[in-house]
């Protein structure tokens, strides 16, 4: 109770840091979550409407990736750009935009794989009945998309609450840098080093408080486009 | 022409078509019967290349639409239906829906339509474009005796128009009595096949 009474202290006295982490989470989450769902949702549909060779191996490596381990993931960015990597001229080691691409890393086969498995079970009748039409590809996937976007929004929130949630990869590229990198799991873990238990878990508490709204707003959102 | 040779599929080790050679001519009407699981559907789903068979060869248009026995209403109203892909055509697309006795629910959501009126719907998607090779799984399987005609003579129509090969399955006599051929399908290969008393007369 005590950190629940923390938690909402800590949001209504407007800390200066506890806001600009809760500004680089939203951030990072935000654009990790976009760029994974801009490449994996249109990947997903057409892997999932297309039949080809070597379907099912491309699949099961998609499946494989969705269980990559999130320090893994930020070891393989973390040596793409540290100093001596290939990409080391760029100094993007320790910035918002390495945890972004980090995560992307993740979280973009998380969002193709689920995509793929919806559209080959769910949206059959809408590419049978498209193809039947004559439809081109492009305009199967689009339509793929658009039919199942109530579906697919649990993919999308997925995709959110792992990048939201995520500590393993944020903090081997990230560096947690206080007013910099440090995000809402970062600050916990480090809360949780010090052994201030009760302040690690109202910071919990404000990051799930914080996952609900974003989820609300979305389901609101695509009720609404449904409605309307 | 659409000709199949040696084509065959089978599922789970159960060989659900197996024809040896299958030929229509261009503009011909032809009406697969059968019992249920007997292939028509998958027959039709190879011709219209969103099945492919095991082995052998098929040749068809590459003009091509499908009607499928379970159609899919899209979002937005029936006449927003129609129009997918066509959207130049929205007074052919009145003209279809006053045909087929659906123009009073041209503004409805078309995933509130009944089966019926959804079967109806999905033949006015089909019938507003044209094309070389037109198939239909079992188009008035949810229809009443008075939407069954309205199809039959929504096709005799367009097949008027168009001149297109027609390859239908169907369970309902007095549309398949107006093909010029019947094929009867029974366990994945066909039973038996020639004209019907219509078919010398008249087209659908």
């Amino acid at each position: 109770m005590d950190s629940i009474k923390q938690a909402f202290d800590l949001l209504f006295s407007l800390d200066k840091e506890l806001f600009r982490i809760l500004g680089v989470t939203l951030r990072m989450s935000f654009f990790s979550t976009s760029i994974s769902c801009f490449l994996g949702l249109p990947l997903g549909a057409l892997i999932g409407t297309r039949q080809f060779r070597g379907k099912s191996f491309l699949k099961k490596l998609i499946h494989t990736w969705m269980g990559l381990p999130p320090v893994v993931a930020g070891l393989l960015v973390y040596m793409l750009f540290t100093h001596y990597g290939p990409f080391g001229r760029l100094n993007l080691l320790f910035t918002v935009t390495a945890m972004v691409i980090a995560q992307c890393v993740l979280i973009t086969p998380l969002v193709t794989g689920l995509t793929a498995s919806f559209v080959e079970t769910a949206s059959r009748p809408i590419i049978e009945t498209a193809r039947g039409l004559g439809l081109s590809d492009a305009r199967i996937v689009l339509l793929c998309l658009s039919e199942g976007r109530a579906s697919l929004l649990s993919v999308v929130l997925n995709a959110f609450g792992r990048s939201i949630a995520e500590v393993g990869a944020v903090s081997i590229v990230g560096g947690n840098i206080q007013w910099k990198t440090r995000v809402m799991t970062t600050a916990i873990m480090l809360e949780t080093n010090k052994g201030k238990f009760s302040f690690a878990l109202a910071l919990g508490i404000v990051l799930l408080i914080l996952a609900f709204i974003v989820n609300a707003a979305a389901s609101w959102m695509v009720k609404e486009r449904s409605d309307g | 022409m659409v000709e199949l040779r040696s084509v065959k599929k089978i599922y789970k080790e159960r060989t659900v078509l197996d024809v040896p050679q299958l030929c229509i001519r261009d503009g011909e009407s032809v009406a697969l019967a059968g019992a249920n699981g007997s292939g028509k559907t998958t027959l039709l789903r190879i011709l219209a290349r969103v099945l492919r068979a095991d082995c052998g060869t098929v040749t068809a248009p590459d003009d091509v639409l499908y009607l499928p026995q379970h159609p899919y209403a899209f979002r937005g109203t029936v006449l927003d239906n129609v129009l997918i892909g066509a959207k130049e055509e929205r007074e052919k697309a009145r003209q279809l829906l006053e045909e087929l006795e659906l123009s009073a629910l041209a503004d409805k959501r078309a995933q509130s339509l009944s089966g019926g009126e959804l079967q109806k719907l999905a033949l006015c998607r089909v019938l507003i474009r044209p094309c070389a090779l037109l198939l239909l799984d079992e188009p008035t399987a949810a229809l009443d005796t008075r939407g069954t005609e309205l199809v039959r003579d929504a096709l005799a129509r367009y097949k008027t128009q168009t001149n297109c090969t027609l390859v239908f399955s169907t369970h309902a006599p007095q549309l398949a009595a107006k093909a010029d051929r019947l094929i009867l399908l029974r366990d994945g290969r066909i039973d038996a096949h020639g004209g019907t008393p219509a078919g010398t007369q008249e087209r659908p």
